[in-house]
């Protein structure tokens, strides 16, 4: 088998099938076609949404913007950086009430004085002294 | 002012809310049908060749004039052959990965066997010819019937760089972006197939 032979083969088939192509009886015929046209009413009913592309195109990219922008805010340390705001908020809290507790110390101090001069004055009372 | 990039992508491109000309959406569409009219009868019969079956290879060229019209159309006309055939082609091989799974599923179950492959369902026989049944006519028939069964024979990369390279005049590069594969591949997936067709035919074909 040399070159030429399979030039030959070539040809033949090629003519072969050609004519199997135009041997195509009717009906195969008149269902391609219905199948193109059905193609190109297909496109064609596509056309409309793709024509408006453009205006949709700014809503989505807004839309898309903004779940990126909570995606990155979620994942980002600023939103562990708050919460860990409202951490020492809730420390600095705590703070407060022993700082109050430190404050209260000459409140206390002062209440112990007070039940000091009760407890005095209630002995002086049940046992009073010889009249002077 | 607005107007189109190109005419291929006339409904892609357009630069006005306003609705595309009449005229260049008529100009469009009529290029895309011309296209689909010069391809389908080929595409058609290659598909037969590879399906053996009329209505399954209508079905598949169908889906592809379908898919190329919705998804590829904003392509560059010289793209939508090289992307047709790459298209359908997965459409033959998703039919028959279907069939043998059908076959293998219909193995297990009683009755009647279903043998989509069976010479019985030859789509030949639904290629009517109007023309009178010449002797002439007659032994071209039996040629491109030998010569589709040889076809069939082949592995299937074979037979698409054969159909595509021979049937369809596609040149060494456009079957190569059709079949997805390198030029190289493209020469020895044809060079095979037309000495395994060769041998399969013998020297009286």
């Amino acid at each position: 088998m040399n070159e030429l032979d399979d030039n030959a083969f070539e040809v033949r088939s090629r003519a072969l099938f050609h004519d199997s192509v135009e041997g195509l009886d009717m009906r195969i015929r008149s269902r391609l076609t219905q199948a193109r046209s059905a193609a190109l009413e297909a496109a064609a009913t596509r056309r409309p949404w793709a024509l408006g592309w453009k205006l949709w195109t700014p809503a989505a990219g807004v839309t898309a913007a903004a779940i990126l922008g909570v995606a990155l805010w979620m994942g980002s340390p600023l939103h562990h950086q708050a919460g860990t705001l409202a951490d020492a908020q809730s420390n600095f809290e705590d703070l407060d009430l022993l700082a109050a507790s430190d404050e209260g110390s000459g409140d206390a101090l002062d209440m112990l004085q007070d039940d000091i001069d009760f407890y005095d004055f209630a002995d002086k009372s049940a046992n009073p002294g010889p009249a002077a | 002012m607005a107007r189109f990039g190109t005419l291929n992508t006339a409904w892609m491109v357009w630069d006005s809310p306003a609705p595309a000309p009449e005229g260049a959406v008529l100009e469009y569409t009529r290029e895309l049908e011309k296209f689909l009219a010069e391809i389908e009868r080929r595409a058609f019969r290659m598909a037969q060749v590879a399906l053996r079956d009329a209505d399954d290879a209508l079905d598949v060229v169908q889906d592809a004039m379908l898919k190329l019209t919705r998804s590829y159309a904003s392509r560059p006309s010289a793209e939508w052959r090289p992307l047709f055939y790459r298209i359908l082609e997965n459409g033959i091989r998703d039919l028959q990965r279907r069939r043998t799974v059908r076959k293998r599923v219909m193995t297990w179950l009683p009755g009647p066997k279903e043998d989509p492959d069976s010479e019985a369902q030859d789509p030949l026989e639904n290629v009517a010819d109007a023309a009178p049944a010449i002797p002439e006519r007659l032994m071209q028939g039996q040629a491109m019937e030998q010569l589709e069964r040889s076809l069939r024979a082949l592995p299937p990369r074979q037979r698409e760089a054969f159909m595509l390279r021979n049937f369809e005049g596609m040149d060494v590069a456009e079957t190569a972006s059709a079949m997805a594969c390198s030029e190289g591949s493209v020469k020895t997936h044809y060079s095979r197939a037309v000495h395994a067709l060769r041998e399969h035919l013998g020297e009286v074909w």
